[in-house]
């Protein structure tokens, strides 16, 4: 914690950024807080947040660069949010040259709550890298299921949704201005469960894009296991195109670029 | 009254330049196809976008057959790249899901194969009608 307190005061100091963008104790509740060189006593009640209060840094972010265009600000990432700020440069959302990473590696439960593949950043300002997880068993037991049983089970998940949009609006990968969970002519609107491909849209738009932090599924009110269906495609994704989400060597997203050959086969009837 | 035997439909999404023609070959050799699949033209199969396909399900289709051009022979040189990745992907996505990925299917079919298309239209909807009707539409709260 001193450790990136100090980093933080640092930054600060020598005018590198014009604000940190972490967490802070007010009141008792950790909660999202924008640093900035004019108070320089609040950093010394920043914190690291802990693992039950996570927000999408990576979204409050955007909304601030493309306020201020011209500013460079320091961020707190675990390990997802970092997959997300490279996801969000590939995409175009937000300019690396103008972000500085502060870094919290996850702790050993949180990993294995999450089954996360990578819960580290590339740099470390606080805790220790702790053991990967690299198979997701929720995800293995869906797909042990066979295909009447697994139906049933997501139908009863996606009957659940109230259609209140909250794994959308907490996404931050979620940018797009116009969404097509919106659409009238993609989606049937006025009923409340909604139509059963409501998620299935999402996770299509999620593919190559989720960076797995699960915020959505913490947010669903209805529990329904919407992390699961995006490791899924995330998984696929890595399968079918060799494309790994959020890493920066991983060169442009299948998604968007036709590439210059094609030598997958159309399956058989 | 009997109850009525099953007749599939079928949603097809046909390129402009390579399968929709192959369609009208088809038609004007007076080849014979069953009249199950509802042929939506579109310019490109690369503009079949998953949304269509997943909404086609969620009004009842029980198949969907997209149509392009052969790798390479693209009339906008590279589209149907995007036309198998989508597909593989949400082929493998609704099987994930429980829903039959058979049916979903993509055919590369050119404006010269018209025997082909009038067999493929056979052998879908034949495959099609074994399959029954889609998990969506028999899903109490679905359609």
């Amino acid at each position: 914690m001193d450790r990136l307190r100090e980093k933080v005061r640092n930054l600060l100091q020598s005018g590198k950024v014009a604000g940190y963008l972490g967490y802070i104790m007010k009141d008792g509740h950790p909660l999202p807080h924008l640093f900035t060189p004019e108070r320089p006593e609040e950093v010394d009640q920043a914190i690291v947040a802990p693992d039950t209060a996570r927000y999408p840094l990576d979204k409050l972010l955007q909304q601030l660069a493309a306020g201020y265009p011209e500013a460079t600000f320091a961020i707190q990432v675990r390990g997802c949010d970092e997959r997300g700020l490279n996801e969000l440069y590939k995409w175009g959302q937000l300019d690396p040259e103008k972000v500085v990473l502060v870094g919290v590696a996850c702790t050993q439960n949180q990993a294995d709550y999450c089954e996360c593949p990578g819960p580290w950043p590339s740099v470390i300002d606080s805790g220790v890298k702790c053991e990967p997880v690299t198979r997701s068993r929720r995800v293995d037991r869906i797909d042990a299921l066979e295909g009447q049983a697994a139906f049933q089970e997501w139908l009863e998940a996606f009957n659940r949704c109230i259609k209140c949009y909250g794994c959308r609006d907490v996404c931050p990968m979620c940018f797009c201005k116009e969404c097509a969970l919106e659409h009238p002519d993609l989606m049937s609107t006025g009923k409340v469960p909604p139509d059963s491909i409501f998620q299935l849209v999402r996770a299509i738009h999620m593919a190559g894009r989720c960076i797995d932090c699960g915020l959505c599924e913490e947010n669903c009110p209805a529990d329904i296991p919407l992390r699961v269906l995006y490791k899924k495609g995330n998984a696929l994704v890595k399968e079918l195109f060799g494309y790994d989400t959020g890493s920066p060597e991983s060169g442009p997203s299948p998604w968007k670029n036709l590439g210059d050959e094609s030598t997958m086969a159309t399956k058989p009837m | 009254m009997a109850a009525k035997e099953f007749e599939p439909k079928i949603i097809g999404f046909f390129c402009n330049w390579c399968t929709y023609a192959g369609a009208d070959l088809a038609g004007v050799s007076r080849l014979q196809y069953p009249p199950n699949i509802r042929v939506i033209r579109v310019m490109c199969s690369g503009t079949v976008s998953p949304h269509h396909v997943l909404r086609a399900f969620q009004k009842g289709a029980d198949g969907v057959l997209i149509g392009g051009c052969h790798i390479g022979d693209c009339h906008y040189l590279r589209g149907n790249f995007m036309t198998i990745k989508r597909m593989r992907f949400l082929q493998d996505l609704l099987k994930f899901t429980g829903f039959e990925d058979g049916r979903l299917h993509l055919e590369w079919i050119s404006a010269a194969e018209g025997p082909k298309f009038a067999q493929v239209v056979r052998d879908f909807t034949e495959k099609i009608r074994q399959m029954g009707p889609s998990r969506l539409k028999q899903a109490p709260q679905a359609a």
